[in-house]
């Protein structure tokens, strides 16, 4: 059996670790991905952890084990962002799993939730304006229209997974504070899936324009820069150039990994890499949204 | 004659799960869908799409319903949004913009507004028309202080793009209420 050890602190950059231990992918031997000693998961963490459970199936492999975090206020963490609810589907479980406590912490503010056809996409949509308003406008400090722009970000990043993946997918929303970083309250929203990625999607239709330079930073690059989408109509490709003008509009951050390349729209207060290329492959494609509040945390 | 159309009751009636929301591109056709059936159906030249009761309406919904709507319909038909809040607003002219359309609004906020594509000189002749009245260009030269050529073209465009109604060299407004 191969031990895959989730990082300390699971984010975004701990996915590249992970991605790097599930080489060659896919693995043939039974996985053990080993959190006992993981502090913290993001919704990037928790969503990219379900979407390698999720490809691993896919590919007819052996449900992989996952061992739970021996913290305890951890593993109640991911309880209550409803991480395991759904990990009992795709890992076989071993540690001590908390029940599922109801959400009603503010730092959760759309547990993770599979995305699979448009009508969850309504559902994620409705389901956080009811569960997000007050901490949007009254910890982020977004006006009701800037609320609004928010839904209609996280409902064009979910349309991605049901128009171009080609499988399922899931999405969390959290808010916490990054006071080290940023000393400012950010919200959070992490889109990962199993799918084909960005360059098996646009590749029948821009993989000759590119010739040799043809790849997953190419494909990106032509989805985030270009607004290229796999279908020809003029209406196409305008989701993620809505999502890109919400972010910077915010001084936020948006990320997306697919294949073996990052691309990111980095904000002044973000000096890491906006282009990554030659990572560790990971299926289908990761997309990460940070918005921070416009006012400081106090002291 | 208006055909008056509430887009809330088209989502409650075409969800599985009712919505308030107009978002994904099947949710769009399908609403799309019904509103080009209710056109084709009733005898008026001109429908009023109501979306007072409507709450998110996100980019690729603003493009299966109002950019491909006004793609697919015949060219005397006549389309005017009605109780547009200011991100659906956003939604609606970044959509139409980017495919050359333009379509008459009244936001929720009220007043008149034209949103998609549109010069300085098409939105003055717009208003013009609205405020004042039907007319001919050379009417509506000296209410607007321009030549009668650059009038004239300024309503035959916005006439082409259905913002305004033209019949025997006078241009009326649409009926926004």
């Amino acid at each position: 059996m191969r031990v895959v050890t989730i990082p300390r602190y699971f984010d975004e950059k701990g996915l590249d670790t992970v991605a790097g231990e599930l080489q060659p992918w896919p693995p043939e031997d039974k996985l053990l991905f080993d959190a006992h000693a993981t502090r913290w998961a993001s919704p990037y963490g928790f969503t990219a952890m379900l979407t390698a459970g999720q490809a691993l199936r896919d590919r007819g492999a052996e449900l992989p084990r996952l061992r739970v975090p021996d913290d305890q206020a951890v593993s109640s963490y991911w309880a209550k962002a409803g991480f395991f609810h759904h990990a009992a589907e795709y890992f076989e479980l071993h540690g001590k799993v908390p029940r599922r406590a109801p959400v009603g912490s503010s730092d959760v503010l759309l547990p993770v939730t599979p995305i699979r056809q448009s009508e969850d996409v309504h559902q994620v949509v409705g389901g956080i304006q009811q569960s997000a308003e007050r901490i949007l406008t009254s910890e982020l400090h977004l006006k009701a229209p800037d609320s609004m722009r928010f839904s209609m970000s996280l409902s064009e990043a979910c349309q991605n997974v049901v128009e171009h993946a080609g499988g399922p997918g899931w999405v969390a929303v959290h808010a916490y504070n990054w006071r080290e970083r940023l000393k400012r309250r950010v919200v959070v929203i992490a889109v990962c899936d199993s799918g084909v990625g960005f360059r098996a999607s646009l590749e029948p239709t821009q993989a000759r324009h590119h010739g040799d330079r043809w790849g997953d930073k190419a494909a990106l690059e032509d989805a985030l820069f270009h607004s290229v989408s796999r279908f020809p109509q003029p209406g196409r490709g305008q989701g993620l150039a809505a999502i890109k003008r919400f972010v910077l509009q915010h001084k936020g951050r948006l990320s997306i990994r697919s294949g073996t390349a990052r691309l990111a729209h980095l904000p002044d207060w973000d000096n890491g890499p906006p282009l990554q290329d030659g990572l560790p492959f990971f299926p289908g494609a990761q997309l990460q949204i940070v918005i921070p509040s416009t006012e400081a945390l106090p002291p | 004659m208006i055909l008056k159309i509430r887009v809330d009751d088209l989502l409650r009636t075409t969800l599985a799960t009712p919505s308030r929301d107009l978002v994904t591109r099947t949710t769009g056709a399908a609403i799309r869908l019904r509103i080009e059936r209710a056109i084709a159906d009733a005898p008026c030249p001109t429908t009023l799409l109501d979306f007072q009761e409507v709450g998110v309406l996100d980019f690729s919904c603003a493009d299966e319903v109002v950019a491909k709507l006004l793609l697919l319909i015949e060219d005397e038909h006549y389309v005017v949004l009605h109780g547009v809040d200011e991100t659906q607003a956003e939604a609606i002219d970044h959509v139409l913009s980017h495919q050359d359309l333009a379509i008459a609004i009244v936001p929720r906020a009220g007043g008149r507004q034209v949103l998609g594509r549109s010069t300085p000189d098409l939105l003055a002749a717009f208003e013009a028309v609205h405020a004042f009245g039907s007319g001919s260009p050379d009417r509506l030269a000296d209410r607007l202080g321009w030549s009668v050529e650059r009038t004239a073209d300024a309503l035959q465009t916005l006439a082409l793009r259905r913002l305004i109604l033209a019949a025997n060299g006078t241009f009326s407004p649409l009926p926004l209420q």
